[in-house]
């Protein structure tokens, strides 16, 4: 069964990559469909991304002692600056373990 | 390539100890970097299949989140199209997020030394994510604590690294900060669908958002 499941995840990822490269396909994207697709980068990794930061426990951590949230206040502001992912998860990966230590 | 090689390490590593401490045989968690070869997508479904989540959910998860590779196809599909078939099947099996890109060069793909390059380089990711996924396996099965070691952090900060310096219009920060909101509202409801709901809502926030500035001629 997890066989199965993980040959039609297989499928699935390579359809959606693999799709758009066969010439005789003779689908066109709208611009509309176009334009929804061009969030669905940002959407999905904000999606996986949120609760990674915010949810311990199953409860919601806003407080100051979540380590995940300096962390990520860290590398916004570096990803904001530089652009630069390894400034980024260097910056982030710092805060968030020096708070960590400390609380 | 090396550098990107190396910024897939903690995600090669949390998923294989992740797929060994939810109940994976090693077998299985490391067929799923050799056959799916995504980051996100094996992360998350990886939770839903030991969650016992239907088939239905976990299938429909891996679309919404492999959705955004529709566009990669498209902007490379004048190049690549015309290339024999194992050229497209290479490398559209190869086609990541990393490699993407990577395929921003204007002359990207153009010739058969391109053609080689973008394989040694989504070659290289592939050997990379299945070696660190090897890794991650014998880490998990003899550490069991490693995913509270803040593995799932470099994750966030990678995807943080992905996302901050695409916003650059008032839609696509609707779409992030909906997606946020939704997803962390519909994680504490325990809503099986939450990650595709959030992320099509999202979606559709920033589509309105962008057709409405632009009514208003401001925005981009």
């Amino acid at each position: 069964m997890t066989l199965l499941t993980i040959l039609l995840l297989a499928g699935i990822t390579f359809g959606t990559r693999y799709l758009f490269l066969e010439g005789r396909l003779p689908v066109r994207l709208g611009p509309n469909l176009r334009l929804l697709l061009s969030y669905s980068g940002p959407s999905v990794l904000a999606a996986i991304l949120a609760p990674i930061l915010l949810v311990r426990s199953e409860q919601l951590d806003l407080s100051l002692s979540n380590p995940y949230l300096w962390g990520a206040a860290a590398a916004v502001t570096a990803a904001y600056k530089t652009g630069n992912i390894y400034w980024t998860i260097g910056a982030g990966m710092l805060v968030f373990i020096a708070v960590g230590q400390l609380i | 390539m090396l550098p990107l090689s190396l910024a897939v390490l903690p995600w090669g590593i949390l998923f294989g100890s992740l797929a060994v401490q939810r109940g994976f045989s090693w077998l299985e968690a490391q067929l799923f970097s050799g056959v799916i070869f995504g980051g996100a997508v094996q992360i998350v479904t990886v939770e839903l299949i030991a969650d016992n989540s239907s088939l239905l959910t976990v299938l429909f998860t891996a679309f919404i989140i492999s959705s955004r590779h529709f566009l990669y196809g498209l902007s490379l599909r004048e190049r690549l199209s015309p290339q024999p078939l194992r050229w497209r099947l290479s490398l559209g099996f190869l086609l990541t997020d990393e490699l993407f890109a990577l395929s921003g060069h204007r002359r990207a793909y153009l010739g058969k030394l391109r053609l080689y390059y973008g394989l040694a380089a989504g070659g290289s990711f592939y050997l990379a994510w299945n070696l660190w996924t090897f890794v991650g396996i014998v880490a998990g099965a003899s550490l069991p604590d490693l995913t509270d070691l803040g593995l799932d952090f470099a994750i966030a900060a990678t995807f943080i690294a992905l996302v901050v310096p695409g916003i650059k219009s008032l839609a696509t920060l609707a779409a992030v900060l909906t997606a946020a909101t939704a997803s962390v509202i519909f994680t504490l409801w325990h809503f099986e669908l939450g990650l595709i709901c959030a992320a099509l809502l999202a979606m559709m926030v920033g589509y309105t958002v962008n057709k409405l500035s632009g009514k208003w001629g401001g925005g981009s």
